[in-house]
């Protein structure tokens, strides 16, 4: 009986040590649901709330009569039914795939480059690098895409003139949209051009934590450069490509300022974009309803997309841990 | 009298006055609030809106009158959304082209009972009261028209020795001569026709006897496939590859300021599109004395291409809490005294057929072109086919060549076709 008595008599003893504070115990339990309440809230409000009403658009028949009399008509799964059957529709899924494929691999590379190079460059060219980097970043994105859109315009633009002038060939009114690799090879450069200075300041940080002496250990065993670069600072720097690689899909893949600003507001079907095929369904053609079920579909994708690296990232840190 | 003396018995002449124009309109003058009024962008000179606004305020002093002005280019999100929420605009400008959709939808108040009591409404163009019924009610008032008509300059025509030209075949040979006479200017254009410019195109289809959609009982049918509106295509499509060097995917937008740089002969234009070429800051003020105008010829010899009418028509919202101030405003805008005003200030064609002939020099053209006028089909689901870019999507791909003519338009046929009839 001795070891059972021996639990209960401390069960009891517990019980009596519970029992008399018992406001502060409850306190204490309460206190961190409390204190986590308000972001709770405010999460739930500003990202649980519209992402359940996307979800619920997305199963309503909901055009612009449904949408003055706030109440719509619910179908089911038809929405998604619709794009199962629309062959424009696989085109925008495939097309949008290829385009975040290419962004977030061209703006990685260029990224870690121009990073690499930081490292190596003296003070003051540093300084002026990253000065610019951070005023591109400081564009506000319409203007921006706006000026681009001069630069590229088919009769006033200054590449067609620049092109022309250098010797390239003949590109006074060339329409660089009329044709949609061409097309996108421009909105390309100009998502890049916005996505750079973000992730190279990123991967910059980064490389600065990479323990110096242990490329110098790296360097003394014979390590070329690009081998300490594979083999020390990539491994080092993978919590950090990990983040930016989730980031940069989860932006490309979303892509629309570029090309609703770019193509003056009536981008043709070749330049449908899963996010801008989503805009013109739900504000143009005030199919709400279809609208919100590409874009529940555009999350669904981002979800098992970005799965992959949130898995990885978790992974990281609980090896850290 | 010394001149206090002088200023006492002025202001109180001017109390008087006021006090009597108060007395007459008594019954208005304790009515408060703000009317929201959205007009837009281009519609109305900057003096009618303030001459409207001001005739208003003499009669109801308390009412607040909140203009603003919309862009073209996003006002659907813009309705879709106000409309949407608990208090649109009182009064908004729509193109007729979008009145059918919103009509339909509930958000435009019906206003068939009232009809008698606006000015001229017995006189309007019956185009634009066509746009503002749906299923026999009238949800707006004639705005204002506007079509298109050829713009010229009068100093290249008379330096390649050519006339306006009085049929279509005459309007290709008119072009090359002017091509011909400015062959080594590499951006010179003698018909200068951005890609996606469909309402040029569509006198082109209409000319033929072709048509956009066709309706039989309450089923809409996509006709752009048909023989007469591919004919009008393909002859489009030699005046574009033969006279134009403009943007054969870009539009309209920019084509008042590509004019005024002087590399083009021709552009197909409304009559407010004049100002806009001759504007001292967007364009060029020393083209005034070297710009006609002309309506675009049939292919038959000496008559004109039915037109598309364009045009606004003033809504007043379902759900606004100031419905009688929203149309009093209506009323005077749509008015004898403020449209003569958008004749002669604003180059508009007015919304009443007695006006129309207050319109001289080149708004005239304009008007006299309007006589043959035609009208987009006149469904809720338009301004789907609209907004989905289907004609202009179907232009372009001719135009580049990226597809046939009959298979362009048979593409184009079947989404207009389904779009009209979901």
């Amino acid at each position: 009986m001795g070891v059972a008595g021996d639990a209960r008599a401390s069960a009891a003893t517990g019980r009596n040590i519970e029992a008399g504070p018992w406001r502060s115990i409850l306190a204490r339990r309460l206190l961190p649901y409390a204190l986590i309440a308000p972001a709770m809230l405010v999460i739930l409000g500003v990202l649980a709330y519209p992402l359940g009403m996307l979800l619920w658009l997305s199963t309503q028949r909901y055009g612009l009569r449904e949408l003055i009399q706030h109440q719509g008509e619910f179908i089911g799964l038809q929405n998604f039914e619709t794009f199962r059957v629309d062959p424009q529709f696989r085109y925008v899924v495939t097309v949008s795939i290829i385009f975040t494929i290419v962004n977030v691999g061209v703006s990685m590379l260029l990224s870690t480059g121009i990073a690499l190079l930081l490292e190596r460059v003296s003070r003051p060219i540093r300084v002026l690098l990253s000065a610019g980097l951070v005023l591109v970043w400081a564009t506000p994105s319409i203007p921006a895409i706006d000026l681009w859109q001069w630069m590229f315009d088919y009769e006033f633009g200054v590449v067609n003139w620049l092109l022309t002038r250098i010797g390239v060939g003949n590109y006074i009114h060339h329409n660089w949209f009329e044709n949609p690799i061409q097309g996108f090879t421009v909105i390309t450069v100009i998502v890049v051009w916005g996505a750079i200075p973000f992730l190279t300041l990123m991967l910059y940080a980064g490389l600065t934590q990479v323990p110096r002496e242990l490329v110098e250990a790296a360097e003394i065993d014979g390590a070329r450069p690009w081998q300490v670069f594979a083999r020390v600072s990539v491994p080092i720097l993978r919590p950090v490509f990990l983040v930016l690689f989730s980031l940069s899909t989860i932006w490309d893949f979303g892509v629309f300022n570029q090309v609703w600003v770019l193509l003056n507001q009536r981008p043709n079907e070749n330049y449908f974009l899963i996010s801008v095929y989503s805009f013109q369904e739900s504000f143009r053609v005030s199919q709400y309803g279809l609208g919100s079920a590409a874009a529940v579909v555009m999350v669904a994708i981002l979800v098992v997309v970005t799965f992959a690296y949130v898995r990885q990232t978790v992974r990281l840190t609980e090896e850290a841990v | 009298m010394n001149p206090r003396k002088l200023l006492f018995t002025v202001a109180a002449a001017l109390a008087l006055l006021a006090a009597a124009c108060g007395g007459t309109t008594s019954s208005n003058s304790s009515e408060t609030g703000t009317l929201t009024v959205w007009l837009m962008n281009g519609s109305a000179p900057q003096s009618v809106v303030d001459g409207v606004n001001a005739d208003f305020k003499a009669k109801h002093p308390n009412v607040t009158v909140n203009v603003e002005i919309q862009q073209w280019s996003d006002v659907t999100t813009k309705l879709d959304t106000a409309f949407a929420g608990s208090t649109p605009p009182d009064v908004m400008e729509l193109g007729n082209t979008l009145v059918a959709k919103y009509a339909s939808a509930g958000a435009l108040a019906n206003i068939s009972s009232k009809k008698g009591s606006f000015e001229n409404s017995g006189t309007w163009l019956q185009s634009l009261t066509d746009s503002c019924t749906y299923q026999g009610k009238l949800y707006c008032v004639p705005y204002y028209a506007g079509s298109r008509a050829i713009i010229y300059r009068t100093d290249m025509f008379a330096a390649a020795g050519v006339q306006v030209p009085t049929s279509m075949d005459d309007l290709l040979t008119v072009g090359q001569t002017l091509m011909a006479k400015h062959s080594s200017d590499p951006q010179f254009s003698a018909l200068y026709f951005p890609g996606k410019y469909w309402y040029a195109a569509a006198p082109f289809v209409w000319d033929f006897g072709g048509d956009i959609a066709t309706q039989s009982g309450s089923t809409w049918k996509g006709s752009l496939n048909m023989p007469q509106s591919q004919q009008g295509l393909t002859v489009l499509n030699n005046l574009v590859s033969k006279l134009s060097r403009a943007d054969k995917t870009g539009d309209e937008a920019k084509q008042d300021q590509a004019f005024a740089q002087g590399h083009i002969a021709m552009i197909i234009a409304n009559g407010w599109e004049v100002g806009v070429i001759t504007d001292p800051k967007s364009g060029d003020p020393s083209l005034k004395s070297k710009l006609g105008a002309f309506p675009i010829p049939s292919h038959n010899p000496g008559q004109t291409a039915p037109v598309f009418l364009g045009g606004s028509d003033l809504g007043i919202s379902a759900k606004s809490q100031h419905a009688a101030l929203a149309q009093e405003w209506v009323d005077l805008l749509g008015g004898t005294k403020f449209q003569s005003q958008m004749v002669t200030v604003g180059g508009v064609i007015p919304n009443t057929t007695t006006l129309v002939s207050l319109s001289s020099g080149l708004p005239a053209v304009f008007a006299a072109a309007a006589k043959n006028s035609r009208f987009t089909p006149n469904s809720p689901n338009w301004a789907n086919v609209e907004s989905a870019n289907v004609l202009q999507d179907m232009l372009v791909s001719i135009f580049t060549g990226k597809s046939s003519i009959p298979a362009a338009t048979s593409t184009a046929s079947d989404k207009i076709t389904t779009i009209l009839n979901s």
